[in-house]
């Protein structure tokens, strides 16, 4: 019996797919196509709507030493949901019932597969709030796990992991394990589910998220503040946090780079004035204590140098700039080799900023650069250009070394996935890698899933 | 250039619920804001003072709590603000919504150009605008997508029936904008931290005594009477397989086609 008869019999003929032109938009993610994984050439694609079917696959799979990718929004940008070698495509999306919004125990519990777009929605509709924003609203709810993801919204609250309260995953060998639960306090033993999270894929495919959440705030006012200068931008960040005020978010984004996101849109970006921009989101209580923030981050910028200061309150103004910022890798995309991920310590961020400035001076090439600047997370981007004069990697390669050389590492929030493996040998550290191999080991000790991604 | 801007503190429509049973919008569920097509309106009056010099001044009815959208509106650039508050303009239909403001705007005194947003996203009627024309006697072009201006006239592009027409009028003038027109701009910082200290002028029946009909107001001068309102059910995207049976599902998807063309 085939492979794919084998699934079929686990999940019904309708939700296994062979056909090769039938799975095309299942093989690829959002990397940059310079430098995505090409997928294999033998994929068979499964559609589980179960953790029991997931652990079925997997105990056939183990047993025949079939490599199982695992797919879920596929909006990852590292490769990691490619399937690079010859085996099963694992499908999260029939994984898609937002169990429940417990509003007593400030929780969400969702399937692997429920798009984060509509868990976003259930938690608005019960009048609470998930601080984290990774920026593509079709990832899913499981994927965002695996690669705990982070996005624009992680200054005042953290990244995904810090929102995870419990997990269900199927492990390579077949069993389903539970990890946490709606809890606060968890000490029973070593913390698997913090282990899982940014596994991508590697240690065990995620089937059920138990979310903590936020009461909602009442009031939100996205403050666009405009300078001639990006170090002056820059260098206004620390300051804002050293103050006191903790934004939800602060963006750094360039003239250039932004506008290119709000055509595509067929939007505006709303500041006229100046060159760089930060983009601060603030949140309270009452108008009055957004207000109050509003003016000391307003009296740091302007002592910064910032030449003009803008507030969306408006809720349709405020996901406006929002979405011109997330779309800016989907605009640049076309152009982009290569979208790296720096992170080092928030207050070395302007230092960064001009060693990614001398690398470009170093090879004459412009590198389009923003992020996530409270985080010290920044992503430079490397144009197809460089790929063309064959410097891409050593370019990357310098920013890397200065990113490491700053106490940063090579990817903050994107992952290893596949793209980035080639370049560990400039971490330090053996021993950890080591670490990492004996894990991946005691979960799956035939390498069957997401062989080649994440974490060695 | 005197620019009157008549401007209506709406519900946020992406959040408020509606109370099915009262078929009514529960106004508690969501937050306040400017009427999204009365920001173009604001938007055009504002460039052009910016061009033309003149005032901009943004008058609106309701209760209280309007006067954040009148701040607001400050913070965008108008330089006055008037609301129109008392107990007995409340429940007005257009009619006497149109009329309550027409009367304020009598009592202003001279103006050059009235500029409405084409509609409400709450009322959806589109008639204000026009009705406070007629009660002042005054020409009016509605769902103006484009607007020169000159120094006696004006030509404004209006789309309506799916034709476009081209036309000319003197001032004064009433103008309703779509959201073609323009990109209303964000509010300064500072200019709102300043507009958000501002007190609004009230105007109620004592201010407009001489100028306003109380029976003509409110309740008591609305003859629209709202029989029924039918909220329509959401249906959300469903999937069918049809497994070897091609013809069965182009007959059955045909006929589904034809049933919500019809």
């Amino acid at each position: 019996m085939s492979i794919a008869e084998k699934l079929q019999e686990i999940v019904g003929r309708d939700w296994v797919v062979a056909k090769r032109e039938q799975m095309e938009r299942y093989l690829a993610d959002e990397t940059a196509d310079a430098i995505r994984p090409k997928p294999a050439d033998n994929v068979v694609l499964v559609k589980p709507a179960s953790a029991e079917e997931i652990s079925a696959i997997l105990k056939m799979a183990n047993q025949e030493k079939t490599p199982v990718f695992v797919r879920g929004g596929g909006t990852g940008i590292c490769g990691g949901a490619v399937p690079i070698a010859d085996g099963i495509l694992l499908s999260m999306e029939r994984l898609d019932r937002i169990i429940e919004v417990d509003r007593n125990n400030l929780m969400v519990v969702a399937e692997a597969g429920v798009p984060f777009g509509n868990m976003l929605k259930a938690v608005e509709e019960a009048s609470l709030f998930f601080p984290p924003h990774p920026g593509d609203e079709g990832a899913h709810v499981g994927g965002l796990v695996a690669c705990n993801a982070g996005g624009t919204r992680a200054v005042k609250y953290g990244v995904i992991r810090n929102f995870v309260r419990g997990l269900e995953a199927v492990l390579p060998t077949g069993e389903i394990i539970t990890t946490g639960g709606k809890l606060l306090k968890n000490n029973q033993g070593l913390d698997l589910m913090h282990l899982l999270i940014n596994s991508n894929g590697t240690l065990g495919v995620i089937t059920k998220v138990i979310f903590r959440l936020c009461p909602k705030f009442n009031s939100s006012g996205t403050l666009v503040i405009s300078y001639d200068s990006r170090h002056k931008a820059i260098d206004t960040v620390p300051q804002i946090l050293q103050s006191g005020v903790i934004p939800l978010a602060i963006e750094y984004v360039e003239r250039d780079v932004i506008e290119i996101s709000a055509r595509r849109l067929s939007m505006t970006w709303p500041a006229t004035k100046g060159l760089a921009y930060l983009m601060v989101i603030l949140t309270g209580d009452s108008e009055d204590e957004v207000y109050s923030q509003g003016e000391r981050v307003s009296d740091i910028c302007e002592r910064n140098g910032a030449v003009d200061i803008l507030i969306a309150e408006r809720r349709e103004e405020q996901a406006n700039i929002l979405k011109i910022r997330s779309e800016v890798y989907s605009s640049l995309k076309p152009r982009v080799a290569d979208v790296l991920d720096i992170t080092v310590p928030p207050a070395s961020i302007g230092v960064m900023m001009d060693r990614v400035d001398a690398v470009a001076q170093r090879y004459d090439v412009k590198i389009p650069t923003y992020g996530h600047a409270a985080d010290g997370n920044l992503h430079p981007h490397l144009m197809v250009d460089l790929a063309e004069k064959g410097i891409l990697r050593e370019v990357k390669r310098a920013v890397y070394q200065d990113a490491i050389e700053l106490g940063g590492v090579i990817t903050g929030e994107h992952g290893l996935g596949v793209i980035r493996l080639a370049d560990l040998d400039l971490c330090p550290d053996g021993k950890i890698w080591e670490l990492m191999r004996g894990i991946k080991q005691v979960f799956d000790p035939n390498n069957i899933l997401s062989p080649g991604i994440g974490v060695l | 250039m005197r620019i009157i801007v008549p401007l209506k503190q709406v519900p946020d429509m992406n959040q408020v619920k509606f109370d099915v049973e009262r078929g009514r919008v529960d106004r508690s569920s969501a937050g306040t804001e400017i009427n999204p097509f009365d920001l173009h309106a604001l938007e055009v009056s504002v460039q052009m003072k910016e061009n033309m010099g003149g005032t901009v001044t943004v008058i609106s009815m309701g209760p209280c709590r309007a006067e954040s959208s009148l701040r607001d509106a400050l913070a965008r650039g108008a330089d006055n603000a008037l609301l129109l508050e008392d107990r007995k303009f409340a429940g007005a239909d257009t009619l006497a919504t149109s009329y309550t403001i027409a009367c304020a705007i009598r009592k202003l005194g001279k103006f050059d150009l009235i500029i409405c947003g084409e509609k409400t996203v709450d009322g959806d009627t589109g008639q204000v605008g026009p009705e406070i024309a007629e009660h002042l006697g005054i020409p009016h072009i509605a769902y103006v997508s484009r607007l020169e201006v000159r120094e006696q006239t004006m030509v404004a592009q209006c789309e309506m029936g799916g034709r476009a027409y081209t036309m000319e009028s003197d001032f004064p003038v009433l103008l309703t904008v779509t959201k073609d027109l323009n990109i209303p701009r964000l509010p300064g910082f500072r200019d709102k931290v300043k507009a958000r200290q501002v007190v609004v002028e009230v105007w109620g029946t004592r201010e407009l005594a001489d100028f306003v009909d109380i029976s003509r107001c409110g309740v008591r001068g609305s003859p629209t009477r709202v029989h029924r309102v039918i909220i329509p059910s959401e249906e959300n995207r469903k999937g069918k397989i049809f497994r070897n049976a091609a013809e069965e599902a182009i007959a059955e998807i045909a006929e589904d086609l034809l049933r919500h063309l019809n």
